[in-house]
């Protein structure tokens, strides 16, 4: 299949390639898209997706996983050959062992349909977003109640000095630095205590536990490490006061 | 052959069962009188003491104060009154103690006989009653009641003791004490009336102390508590894999039923005793004897008309019933060879059990045999050089021995006695005939035959003694000189004792040969009724038809009536009213214990019914009842054995039928789960796109909505709009489903032209599909059609929606609609997509076919097309897949029948195609 070129590649507007065989879904994601700036790029089938990607690019895939042609997991491996683009997936499938063996496919992040606008929006954005923010230094998170600053090792609750122990503070900030987006278990527990240890879950459970009560977060509530039941934890960015962070 | 691992899993399983179940322990003694009672008391009050739940089940004071004062404070259950013959007889309450279940019981006697009608003959089958429920006993016996010194005591004492008690009981033990006295203050105890003795053998029972009887009686008693310490020690030793036994010793017993098989089997199972080995009592059916037949009728026959051989032969074959009983009471096996070779018979068993030593009896030797080197002990040690062989000699084989000469008179039936002289006499007579044309030495040929002739009717002995009246006869009236018993000529001779020795081996091998197919004959009786039962019961399909095929057999085999309950099942039914409230008593007891009871049995012995278990491998199934005719007052070992392997059958057979039933459940709820779960994730997939647009949509235009252009807005509403029909219609199918399934589906026919619901369907198709290309080809003037109008457009669209999603874009569906000879119509719907593998064309009807393809597949609860089957098949057509046009696509073709009169019509009209 050839390239078509019904988008319009601006410099400034990031690209999303949708990828997904039932029309009305790619519409509506294409629609709100577009509507919030993106530029889009639609597939109806995996291999259409990947020949659009190699042509012309994208800086994120929504990709579905029941597509026509190729499983939607065929299609990630593929495309993971060749390009580290973040790919968020949308699935029906509600199984968590399902979800990990995603990631570890190579999806960053994914969406269980039915799914409103604004979750898959959420995502996109925590994926284009620190595309731009890794590029900046001076890494500080402040959302007027919680405050992090990741060089000086700093955290603070309104104002308030928490001292966390060199554990608590490296899980903070290895999910702060990628704010809404998904961190799996393993990667955690691999990147703290090392490969050996990537099965050992109960002990990021104490560790969370301890985090979010230094933080005042509420594990039944959490207003910023979500965890996502059998698959990982997620920083939550609070939009209400915005991202200080990027300067 | 038993490893040393096995040997040692055999040994802790053991020592596990010894602790799971209750445990015995014996309070032995050399003789009444020398305390047992006593030190059992004195034993259980210590454990009173220290808080142990002790419960005096049954303690025979005999009225002695000092004995009555250590029952006294103990806990004590009342016995029970059992009324026998107008006199009140009191006995241990078994029931009640199972009931009350204390730790240890304490069970004085243990060789006691109960009363007459209580659930056990004998108290030790009590006992082990209780072992089984888990109940430790204490219990007291002397050393003459033990199954296995019986004979040595009779030797020592002369007193034959007739209330034994099995040595298999003693597997259980946990402890054996022995309660020692020495023999003078015995007799002094004894003189001083403190021992009790009951009055009726009050006198024969004085000779029984003597001095030296009570010091022989004492060393058993000591030889036996040593023994039992050793078996003990020894198989402690083993569970901790100390020592392991190389190699299983099996210990073989031959028994022939000729006066002495009970002392061999007990002098044999001590032999195996005393190795910790296992054993097993055998007998070889030569098929000698006329009643070794096995059916039921041969014997009784027999029984009935007790003359000469056959009462002897029934005599014999009482004696190996009873060793055998007497082996299966002291824990071995039994069983019945058939070979016309004992030797051979006896080296096959012994092979195939592993046995290493061989126990056998001193045989009659026979002296010709002797210098023929063919004794049974001659031959065994000849063939069997591997084996042990051990002979024992007993003190009535002499008594025997003395009565040899007469053995083969006595054996000679009357009938075999007028058949040896008849044919002697033919022969003598058709040798004289022939004498004229036949020299002297062709003579003996004649006699020859004579001698086969007999030896292949009846058995060796009649061929000897024909052999030797031939050889007389020949000599008399054909040897030179005539008529004499001298022979003359030198070659007469060589010519007369070549013949003797010819017609003796001649008659040798015919007798046996017949005797080999006697003892095939036998042998297969027995496969013969096996095999007819396998077959019944591998026709029953259930298990009530496994209940009424195995009684049948069992009543036509057994000459007796057959009852059975397997799994709460029984019958038959003809049978069932035979029993009695007795009768189920014992048939619950048989089914609870897993052993057989009531007549011919020691438990509940008083129903007419025998009742056997029907077993399968590891559990009890049922109970199997036989009624024999009353006049028959036991049961051949044959019999016995025969309805035991057919109630194996039967067992197995009905386990058979339970995992078949199981099985079906199994794979019915296999089959529904299966249903369901596609059904789930069907909906969970199908209902769950539509959804996934219309909530996705409505939540851009509600929160992106003011970003959007007018255009974006109006297309994102018609999305809504368009998924919620396509949901609407994925429901409609589940409804329409559910109608079908639950065949409630009314057809309301009316009167609709093909090209409307053509029509109607495609512009529907064209509704949710804009891009679809549809082609239709109808012949004009076709005549309406009689049909439920809307189900048949739902049919006609679901094929047709079907064919749109394979088909490739710009790709068309064809309609093509044709009318055929026979008056039918044909909607031919063809796609030009990937196609249908021919293995396949059949199962894409079947309900959520396309969800088991899993997700790949495109969307579709995969209910469509098997409610078009459904919608067809009520109007009496079908539907089929079929490969599409020039080889590529799919074609699915409905067949509709007119309907009504439309036919007439149609003829009338002359309407082509």
């Amino acid at each position: 299949m050839g390239c078509p070129n019904e988008t319009n590649p601006g410099a400034a507007a990031a690209q999303v390639l949708i990828v997904d065989d039932e029309p009305q879904i790619r519409k509506f994601i294409d629609i709100s898209l577009r509507s919030q700036g993106y530029a889009t790029l639609l597939a109806a089938t995996g291999q259409e997706g990947l020949t659009l990607l190699a042509c012309k690019g994208a800086d994120l895939v929504v990709l579905d996983l029941g597509l026509p042609d190729k499983d939607g997991k065929d299609v990630l491996r593929e495309l993971r050959q060749w390009s580290r683009v973040p790919v968020i997936v949308l699935t029906v499938r509600s199984d968590e062992g399902e979800k990990v063996t995603l990631l570890d496919a190579g999806a960053n992040d994914y969406v269980t349909k039915p799914f409103g606008i604004e979750e898959l929006m959420a995502r996109i954005r925590a994926f284009l977003r620190t595309a731009t923010a890794g590029a900046e230094d001076g890494p500080v998170y402040d959302d007027g109640v919680l405050r992090i600053d990741l060089a000086r090792r700093e955290v603070s609750v309104r104002g308030q000095i928490v001292t966390l122990a060199r554990k608590e503070f490296s899980l903070l900030s290895l999910l702060a630095r990628q704010p809404g987006r998904l961190v799996t278990q393993t990667q955690i527990l691999k990147e703290m205590w090392g490969p050996t240890h990537a099965e050992d879950v109960h002990y990021l459970r104490i560790l969370v536990g301890k985090l979010r009560q230094k933080l005042g977060d509420d594990a039944s509530n959490p207003c910023y490490i979500a965890t996502e039941p059998g698959v990982g934890l997620r920083f939550t960015v609070r939009e209400r006061d915005g991202m200080a962070g990027s300067r | 052959m038993g490893t040393e691992q096995t040997e040692q899993a055999d040994a802790l399983l053991g020592e596990l069962k010894r602790q799971a179940v209750g445990r015995l322990t014996v309070f032995l003694g050399a003789a009444p009188g020398v305390g047992k009672t006593y030190a059992m008391l004195a034993r259980a009050r210590e454990l009173h003491r220290q808080r142990v739940d002790v419960v005096v089940g049954i303690v025979e004071t005999h009225g002695r104060s000092e004995t009555q004062a250590l029952v006294e404070g103990l806990p004590l259950l009342p016995r029970k009154k059992v009324a026998y013959q107008g006199r009140q007889l009191e006995e241990m309450d078994l029931d009640g103690l199972l009931v009350r279940k204390p730790a240890i019981a304490l069970v004085d006697e243990l060789a006691h006989r109960n009363a007459p009608g209580s659930r056990h003959e004998r108290r030790w089958q009590d006992v082990e009653e209780l072992l089984d429920a888990g109940i430790d006993v204490y219990t007291t016996v002397n050393i003459q009641h033990l199954e296995s010194v019986n004979d040595v005591v009779h030797q020592i004492t002369g007193v034959r003791v007739g209330e034994t008690v099995p040595d298999a009981v003693f597997e259980r033990l946990r402890d054996i004490r022995l309660v020692d006295l020495p023999a003078r203050e015995l007799i002094e105890r004894l003189n001083q009336g403190k021992v009790y003795l009951p009055e009726q053998a009050a006198q024969a029972l004085q000779a029984f102390f003597s001095p030296s009887n009570l010091t022989a009686l004492r060393e058993l008693a000591m030889q036996t508590v040593a023994e039992y310490v050793d078996v003990d020690l020894r198989e402690k030793r083993a569970a901790r894999g100390l020592e392991g036994i190389a190699i299983q010793r099996h210990v073989l017993i031959a028994i022939d039923g000729r006066g002495h098989s009970e002392y061999l089997v007990r002098a044999g199972a001590k032999i195996a005793e005393r190795r910790g080995a296992p054993w097993s009592a055998v007998t070889v059916d030569t098929g000698r004897s006329a009643s070794a037949a096995l059916h039921a009728d041969d014997v009784r026959r027999a029984t009935s008309a007790p003359d000469g051989a056959a009462r002897d032969e029934q005599r014999r074959l009482l004696e190996i019933d009873k060793a055998f009983a007497l082996a299966r009471n002291l824990g071995g096996e039994t069983a019945v060879l058939h070979n016309s070779d004992v030797t051979q018979a006896l080296l096959d068993a012994a092979a195939a059990r592993g046995a290493r030593s061989i126990v056998i009896g001193r045989t009659r030797e026979r002296p010709i045999a002797r210098i023929f080197n063919r004794t049974l002990t001659q031959q065994l040690l000849q063939r069997g050089a591997r084996y042990e062989l051990t002979i024992v000699g007993a003190p009535q084989v002499r008594q025997r021995s003395l009565r040899l000469p007469d053995i083969a008179g006595e054996s000679l039936a009357r009938r075999d006695l007028l058949l040896i002289l008849a044919i002697s006499a033919g022969a003598t007579g058709t040798a004289a005939l022939a004498e004229r044309f036949l020299g002297l030495q062709d003579l003996s040929l004649v006699f020859l035959v004579a001698v086969i002739l007999v030896a292949s009717r009846t058995r060796m002995t009649s061929a000897v003694v024909t052999a030797a009246l031939c050889f007389l006869s020949y000599d008399f009236f054909f040897i030179e000189p005539r008529f004499t018993f001298l022979i003359g000529a030198q070659r007469g001779v060589a010519t007369v004792l070549l013949f003797l020795a010819a017609a003796l081996i001649a008659g040798r091998l015919a007798s046996r040969l017949r005797m080999q197919v006697v003892a095939l004959r036998a042998a297969n009786i027995h496969a013969m009724a096996m095999q007819n039962l396998g077959r019944k019961l591998a026709k029953a399909a259930d298990l009530g038809q496994v209940i009424t095929a195995g009684a049948s057999v069992l009543e036509s085999t057994l000459n007796a009536r057959a009852w059975m309950r397997i799994n709460g099942e029984t019958g038959p039914s003809a049978s069932a009213e035979h029993l009695t409230e007795k009768d189920l008593v014992a048939a619950d007891w048989t089914r609870q214990h897993g052993q057989s009871s009531g007549r011919y049995t020691d438990t509940l012995s008083n129903s007419a019914w025998w009742f056997l278990p029907v077993r399968s491998d590891k559990d009890t199934l049922g109970v199997v009842g036989l009624r024999f005719p009353s006049g028959v007052g036991r049961l051949s070992f044959e019999e016995r054995r025969l309805a035991e392997s057919m109630a194996e059958d039967i067992g197995q057979a009905a386990l058979r039928t339970r995992l078949v039933s199981e099985l079906e459940v199994a794979r019915v709820t296999g089959e529904t789960e299966r249903l369901r779960s596609a059904l789930l994730s069907s909906v969970s997939h199908d209902l769950r796109s539509p959804l996934s647009s219309m909530i996705g949509a409505a939540d851009s235009l509600a929160r992106y909505g003011k970003d959007m252009g007018p255009e974006d807005r109006h297309s994102l509403l018609e999305t809504i709009h368009v998924e919620g029909e396509r949901l609407d219609r994925y429901i409609q199918n589940l409804l329409d489903m559910t109608r079908l399934g639950q065949q409630g589906l009314m057809l309301t026919r009316d009167w609709i032209g093909v090209d409307e619901l053509v029509g109607s369907a495609s512009r529907r198709l064209q509704r949710y599909e804009p891009g679809a290309r549809i082609e239709h080809e109808i012949p004009p003037d076709l005549p309406p059609i009689h049909v439920h109008p809307a189900l048949v457009e739902q049919a006609l669209f679901n094929v047709m929606e079907n064919a749109a999603k394979f088909s490739p874009p710009g790709e068309t569906v064809r309609v093509r609609v044709r009318r055929t000879e026979d008056d039918r119509l044909l909607i031919d719907v063809s796609d030009r997509g990937p196609g249908i593998p021919e293995a396949e064309r059949r199962r894409i009807f079947d309900m959520f076919y396309s969800v088991e393809r899993g997700d790949r597949g495109r969307q579709g609860t995969g209910l469509g097309l098997t409610i078009v089957q459904g919608i067809v098949g009520a109007h009496m057509g079908s539907v089929e897949a079929l490969p599409g046009p020039e080889g590529r696509g799919t074609t699915i073709r409905l067949t509709l029948p007119w309907g009504g009169y439309a036919n007439q019509e149609a003829k009338e009209n002359g309407m082509p195609e």
